[in-house]
């Protein structure tokens, strides 16, 4: 339901709204222009908006939202909510159930009408396929099937373009027969049954379209007179429908042939004489004798008249196999397939479990030389399975092996190259979609000796593609199929170095960035710092290729309005040799092919492939491709890629409340920058995801780049703006902020709210003092980092001191970090519009968790407020933009702090001291902690919070500079101890603080 | 066309193996929660909420199946060709179809049956899910289901190494204790690895024996289908004493009661083995015409096996099905003793009873055997007619019109006409030269009556709004003349004979020599 009113509102809410939407105002400050009595909403607007994201029910609500809720809640749905759930329900049922077995598809939706054999390498003939997105077009296109004794084989297309005609539904299936020269074809959509005639030399034309009252399920043209179709409906009934003449019914049942399977769905087909029609559903095949009146009927085929019948087992698809025997019937159910013999009923000839995971819905038959093979097709697992049998006139029919399961288009990602994730997931879907149609083009042995044969079998997908595999018999003397395919190994390679070849020029192509989204961009960026990677090859040749393709397409989609299809493919071949110890008649060798027709325009390119087999001693199935195969499987997958991005769906999932990390992000890619520029070596950064763990990967990138380019030219005017914790006073986030920095912080946190632990705090001194000391080294690089943007003399030449005495510091890097950064800052000329980033490197020089946590609430703060953080873009600007916003930031906030200003048990004017005197104690507790200083600071620790809390809002008060950059209390306080107070007793305070 | 007896069919042993994955898998889905079941109520709702969501139908009862057939390389000189074997039997399952029928299983595990009745039955003809994931799957489960799966993958690709590599791994399901007898499992195993030795290129006969006599004694449930199987497999390679030893010893085999499916199987055994014995008899036969020297005790060795097969056959023919190989061979042998009395009423027996299925082969055979030995016309119509009823495409026919056409009633000249008209209906006689021919000569015969334009047009009256499109059309008439010019010749004139009225396009096109009417 929900899903539903996001995805159709317009159908949920449409009307009410519409009459509603006078009477409110969701936009502010616009009162005026409406009609007075209209309600202002955008207080309730606010708070939709919030609801995009996950945020507690409790704490944010609305009340006014609350009650017109409850007020139009049963007005504002076009439909009331019981009625549409149920229905929602059923279409969701229906859904499901159509994607497990889709009645509708039976019999396929692809067809081959093979012209006169031309010539010994080749079998012309007219490939018939739904194209367009919705399969509402029927293409009749030209193939021709090459084959080349000892050598590959294709699909030519020819290059015409193929004849479409646009129909008013989804076709669901093609029935063609011909006789002679001429061919019939007839066309099954939901409700439209249309009939259409050509031959070799003349063009499709439409010969008569009608229109049934209930879903047609089945449409056949007759073998025997050109001209004739049988339709049959959901009601029941089945009409022999002379083209030209009108429809005559022949049968019509209501319900089902022997028990009741709760199935409208109605089948019927010709049989061996002209008038006299099968007529099936899901219990049985009975065949209808029209030549007397009424109609008599004898059973051909009966579920649960067979031996070994399952239970549940159902008529699936029945087919006249005129072309291999002209009394044999095919009949499939879930689990076997029979052949029947129409002038013995209710005896099958042979029966095969067929293994098929879902049940067939295609089928094809060809009469080889020695057996005949049987194709199954299945609708929702793609499966192809080829059933051998022989015999049926002068001997029994008689199987051939067991059914052997044909390859497809979903298997065949495993044999080609890797995809980066998104890209396989969206290959993978398109392969997997399910398939629609299955035909067969054979290729008779000509007259050259060993009658050489093959059968290319096509595979239709949902989606629209077309794949084709081709089977070969099995040469009985080599088990070599055919040659020249071992040396196309070293292909892949040689296309990795014309692509790494090209990326330069492609970075500096301005318009692909443009064009790309940023998932792409985002490789690019990734590109030159990695490794020439087999992975990266796949993920950037595709791109290269759309640049190439963009031009061109552009040109053509405004000829073809975008949807043009032409047929494409690319070949996979997989050859697999039989065992030799079969029988020769089943021994196929199979080599495989896929092809595709593509869904968007593209060049024709006709791609032979050949390649890869598999030695009789190997039988594992090592895949190579053939370049032609690779090549068109790249022109397939950019076109899909492209059209993925054009339409991304909706994400179907509630927004989470996300951070909006353009400003770090983008200050990462300038570190990069950086990084690139000065450091050769730089390390690959893994993930550009624009999340927190991104940019702690990038902070060891930052601090690497610096240590090595720490001579270069100072550009650190590129480095992010941390959140500064101090805007955000109120208990909650002061805690949250420091649960960053560990449990034990925040459980210290909480013991010092509480008062709880003033004696173990006392006994546990002695423990604490070394933290002590090394938050006061923390403190103090920060205090003097932070003093050196100020660009008070004399602070520097302490910070100079205090990168002398770096060595002892936990990390070097940071403290040579923080030289640079010094004197950057030093260098800098304009400290004023500077400092605000050089403030950065001071956060990162923290210890990580306490970096985190000052990301986050700095991009909530952008979120909700953006008032107070500087963006990138700011940063980017001038430092004038963030000064008002923070001091406004900071007067708003700073009516209540005044408060525990009052509260607490620490002056705020105590804390301005504080600073200098801790400041001077750094350089020398450094060194030489004092004892007794430590021991007051521990007692004073319980009673810290709240003046923290003062003193962040006094520190953001009182120096503009800093405004929103300032980042911690210790940067605040530093900047405070600029101003010259002094005292010595407060620096412990502090001190105890940042032990935490 | 050639001889078309259409009615041997074939099911190659073998295949039924593969099918097993699937079903016998399905079924082992059922069975875990079955067995769950007996842990009390509330687990009972939890499964029967798993079943409902899972699609999980009744397990497939291992029913006999109703029909085996096996191609016998015969040793019988005689009869070089392929031996078709069929034995047929007709089960009505339509009660199974409607209710699931008790399990009829010799040593059926109580929790197969009835650990499924409370599942609905989904109203979509899937296949259930190959190897699904139950809920209470342990590591070792898990393994073995992926190694099913991949066993099948194999399988189904006919990788018949790697299916070997893997089989080799999973018969340690069978060690597992949840499974309780591991039925199910076992006959999984019998039939993978029986299909993979049929493939295998490696494989030997010792494998197989070794197979076969294994899971045999297994359990007794599937041992008289092992030993069916296990002949056949001797059959196709041609050890047909061993064959003969395998069935004689499942013949003597009982265990508990007989349940329907058992009764069936010994029916089964009962009827390959007299058909052994009747190769076997065909052998000595052979060789004793040979030999010109008639030695008694090998004729006496005949005899019996004669005397073993007959009594077997008798009793077996006369249960309804469809016997076909196993009545020309006794009717061979009776013939060879002249046992023609009993030979005809067999044969009479089989066509003409009617709890046996519709059989055409049996009237064709019933009719070859009254043309050997020179019955009356009249019977030998008799038998035809009720043939054209059954089978009006069967060539036959062309016999059943010459004799028609023989006689000299008026009648019957209008009956061949009808008969050799619907033959022309269908598609396998459609350009055939002596159809036409008979047609032709029909209607010649026809024309000396006054009103053979009635009886034509009678006749054709049903036809006409569809045989000109089927026979006459201007293809049809290049597509004659290229390559069959006589059959043209032959057409042609009759077109204007059959649809006088209609203007056909039929002799509109290329010109051929001779007349035109």
């Amino acid at each position: 339901m929900e899903n539903f009113f996001m995805d159709h509102y317009l159908d949920a809410f449409g009307c009410m709204s519409e009459i509603l939407s006078e009477n409110f105002n969701f936009k502010q400050g616009q009162r005026e222009r409406y009609r007075r009595d209209s309600v202002h909403m955008w207080k309730v607007k606010n708070f939709l908006d919030m609801l995009k994201y996950k945020i507690c029910a409790q704490s944010y609500s609305s009340r006014s939202l609350d009650t017109y809720s409850a007020l139009l809640s049963d007005v504002v749905p076009s439909i009331p909510p019981e009625l549409l759930g149920s229905l929602l329900y059923e279409e969701l049922t229906e859904q499901r159930d159509r994607m497990l077995f889709s009645e509708g598809a039976t019999g396929g939706a692809l067809a081959f009408v093979p012209y006169s054999q031309s010539g010994s390498d080749s079998q012309r003939g007219c490939l018939l396929y739904p194209g367009n997105q919705g399969l509402d077009c029927l293409n009749f296109h030209r193939v021709e099937l090459q084959h080349h004794k000892g050598s590959s084989s294709c699909v030519e297309v020819s290059s015409s373009d193929p004849f479409s005609f646009q129909l008013k539904g989804p076709v669901r299936q093609i029935s063609s027969a011909s006789l002679l020269n001429d061919c019939c074809v007839a066309v099954r959509s939901d409700h439209l049954c249309g009939v259409w005639r050509f031959s070799e030399r003349n063009e499709p034309r439409l010969l008569q379209v009608v229109n049934t009252r209930e879903v047609a399920t089945c449409i056949n043209v007759s073998p025997h007179v050109l001209g004739e179709v049988l339709v049959a409906s959901e009601s029941g009934a089945a009409n022999l429908w002379t083209v030209g003449k009108g429809m005559q019914k022949i049968r019509e049942e209501d319900s089902n042939l022997y028990f009741n399977a709760k199935s409208s769905w109605r089948w019927c087909e010709f049989s061996a004489h002209p008038r006299v029609m099968l007529y099936a559903d899901r219990t049985g095949v009975e065949l209808t004798d029209i030549r007397v009146n009424p109609v008599s009927n004898h059973t051909l085929f009966r579920i649960s008249n067979t031996p070994e019948c399952r239970s549940g087992e159902r008529l699936i698809l029945s087919r006249y196999l005129g072309d291999v025997h002209p009394f044999q019937h095919l009949i499939t159910t879930q689990f076997s397939a029979y052949i029947m013999d129409e002038r013995f009923p209710c005896m099958p000839m042979l029966k095969w479990d067929h293994m098929m995971q879902s049940p067939p819905m295609f089928c094809h038959a060809v009469c080889g030389a020695k057996t005949t093979k049987v194709l199954l097709g299945s609708h929702s697992s793609q499966e192809i399975t080829m059933l051998q049998y022989s015999g049926g006139r002068a001997e029994a029919c008689s199987t051939h092996g067991p059914p052997r399961a044909l390859l497809r288009p979903r298997d065949s990602l495993k044999h080609l190259p890797v995809q980066i994730p998104h890209r396989l997931d969206i290959a993978t879907s398109r392969l997997s979609s399910p398939a629609a149609g299955l035909t067969c083009i054979q290729k008779r042995g000509g007259r050259e000796a060993g009658g050489e044969e093959c059968i290319c079998i096509l595979q239709l997908t949902e989606a629209g593609d077309i794949f084709y595999q081709i089977l070969e018999p099995e040469q009985p003397d080599t088990c070599r199929p055919p040659a020249a395919d071992d040396d196309l190994l070293p292909q892949p390679t040689l296309k990795e170095v014309t692509t790494s070849g090209r990326k330069p020029a492609k970075q500096l192509q301005p318009p692909s960035q443009m064009v790309v989204s940023d998932t792409s961009s985002d490789e690019g960026v990734i590109g030159p710092t990695q490794g020439p990677t087999v992975q990266r090859f796949v993920a950037e040749t595709p791109e290269r290729e759309q640049q190439v393709l963009n031009s061109y397409n552009s040109s053509e989609d405004s000829d073809s309005g975008g949807k043009g299809q032409n047929l494409k493919q690319f070949g996979l071949q997989v050859i697999v040799n039989d065992d030799p110890e079969l029988d020769q008649v089943c021994g196929l060798e199979v080599g495989v092919k896929d092809g595709k027709v593509g869904k968007d325009t593209a060049d024709n390119t006709e791609e032979p492939s050949s390649l890869g087999h598999i030695g009789p001693s190997e039988w594992q199935t090592p895949v190579k491709l053939s370049d032609g195969a690779l090549i068109t499987w790249k022109h397939w997958l950019q076109k899909l890629m492209r059209k993925s991005r054009d339409k991304k769906p909706r994400p179907r999932c509630l927004q989470h409340l996300t951070v909006k990390t353009g400003g770090l992000l983008h200050l990462s890619e300038d570190e990069r920058d950086e990084a690139q520029r000065y450091s050769t070596k730089a390390k690959p950064v893994q993930s550009l995801r624009r999340d927190l763990r991104a940019c702690m990967s990038k902070r060891s990138l930052l601090v690497h780049s610096a240590v090595s380019a720490s001579l270069g030219a100072p550009d650190v005017v590129m480095v992010p703006d941390p959140v500064d914790t101090e805007v955000w006073r109120d208990q909650i986030s002061q805690r949250l902020t420091l649960s960053w920095q560990g449990e034990e912080a925040w459980r210290a946190w909480w013991e010092d709210q509480l008062g709880l632990n003033r004696e173990e705090k006392v006994e546990a001194l002695k423990r604490k003092r070394r933290r002590e000391k090394e938050a006061k080294r923390a403190t103090g690089r920060r205090l003097q980092l932070s003093g050196s943007f100020t660009s008070s003399v004399s602070y520097q030449s302490e910070l100079g001191d205090f990168s002398d005495s770096t060595g002892w510091s936990s990390a070097a890097s940071q403290g040579a970090w923080s030289d640079t950064e010094s004197k950057m800052s030093q260098l800098e000329g304009s400290l004023e519009c500077r400092t605000p980033r050089a403030s950065t490197p001071s956060t990162m020089q923290t210890d990580t968790p306490a970096y985190t946590p000052t990301t986050t609430p700095q991009s909530v703060k952008d979120k909700q407020g953006d008032q107070q953080t500087p963006s990138r873009s700011r940063t980017l600007a001038l430092s004038q933009t963030p000064k008002p916003d923070s001091t406004l930031a900071n007067q708003r906030s700073n009516k209540r702090p005044a408060e525990d200003y009052l509260s607490s048990l620490f002056a705020p004017q105590d804390e301005p001291s504080q600073h200098d005197g801790y400041f001077l104690e750094q350089g020398s507790t450094v060194h030489h902690p004092p004892p007794p200083m430590a021991l007051s600071s521990s007692q004073l620790r319980s009673s810290q919070p709240v003046p923290q809390r003062s003193l962040r809002m006094d520190l953001s008060q009182d120096t503009a500079v800093w405004s929103g950059f300032s980042q911690s209390q210790s940067l605040s306080q530093s900047s405070q101890g600029r101003m010259g107070l002094s005292q010595a007793s407060q620096p412990k305070r502090k001190k105890s603080r940042m032990g935490f | 066309m050639k001889e078309a007896s259409f009615t041997e069919k074939t099911r190659d042993g073998r295949d039924c193996a593969l099918c097993w994955i699937l079903c016998r898998k399905q079924s082992a889905v059922v069975e875990t929660p079955g067995q769950i079941l007996e842990f009390g109520p509330p687990m009972r709702e939890r499964h029967h909420g798993f079943q409902t969501k899972k699609v999980v139908e009744t397990p497939p009862q291992w029913k006999p199946s109703g029909r085996h057939t096996l191609s016998i390389s015969a040793r019988d000189k005689r009869q070089r060709s392929y031996l078709s074997l069929t034995a047929v039997l007709i089960m009505d399952d339509l009660q199974r179809e409607l209710v699931p029928l008790e399990d009829l299983d010799d040593d059926s595990d109580s929790s197969d049956g009835n650990s499924s009745k409370g599942s609905k039955k989904s109203k979509l003809p899937l296949v259930n899910p190959m190897c699904a994931e139950t809920p209470k799957e342990t590591g070792f489960h898990q393994s073995t289901r992926v190694c099913l799966e991949q066993i099948r993958e194999a399988l189904l690709h006919h990788r018949w190494q790697e299916a070997a590599e893997y089989m080799a791994c999973y018969p340690q399901m069978l060690e597992d204790p949840t499974n309780g007898t591991g039925q199910p499992y076992k006959e999984l195993i019998w039939r993978i690895s029986t299909e993979i030795l049929h493939h295998h290129p490696n494989s030997k006969m010792e494998d197989y024996n070794n197979i076969y006599e294994r899971m045999k004694h297994s359990g007794v449930r599937h041992y008289l289908m092992i030993c069916l199987e296990h002949s056949f497999h001797l059959l196709l390679n041609g050890h047909i004493e061993d064959a003969k030893r395998q069935l004689s010893v499942a013949e003597s085999w009982r265990h508990g009661k007989e349940s329907a499916a058992q009764y069936q199987r010994i029916k089964l055994i009962h009827a390959y083995r007299s058909l052994l014995d009747y190769i076997i008899w065909c052998d000595k036969k052979f060789t004793h015409s040979n030999t010109e020297f008639p030695d008694s005790g090998d004729n006496q060795d005949m005899h019996n096996y004669f005397r073993q097969a007959s009594v077997n056959l008798k009793e077996i023919l006369k249960n309804p099905g469809v016997w076909d190989p196993f009545i020309l061979s006794y009717v061979e042998m009776l013939e060879f003793y002249e046992d023609h009395e009993e030979a005809l009423k067999v044969l009479n027996d089989y066509a003409y009873d009617s709890t046996f299925p519709p059989n055409p082969n049996a009237q064709v055979y019933l009719y070859q055997y009254l043309k050997r030995h020179d019955t009356s016309e009249r019977k030998l119509m008799k038998v035809l007619k009720i043939l054209h009823v059954l089978v009006p495409s069967h060539e036959l026919m062309l016999e059943y019109s010459s004799l028609l056409l023989q006689s000299e009633k008026r009648s019957d000249i209008q009956k061949a006409l009808g008969v050799v008209l619907e033959m022309l209906d269908f598609a396998c006689w459609r350009s055939n030269l002596d159809t036409w021919k008979r047609l032709k000569s029909i209607i010649q015969k026809l024309q000396l009556q006054e009103d053979w334009k009635d009886v034509v047009s009678g006749q054709m009256a049903a036809r006409k709004d569809w045989w000109p499109a089927l026979h006459f059309t201007s293809f049809h008439a290049s597509k004659d003349s290229e390559e069959n010019p006589e059959l043209m010749e032959v057409k042609a004139p009759l077109t204007k004979i059959l649809c006088p009225d209609l203007m056909l396009k039929y002799t509109a096109s290329q010109v051929t020599s001779g007349e035109r009417s």
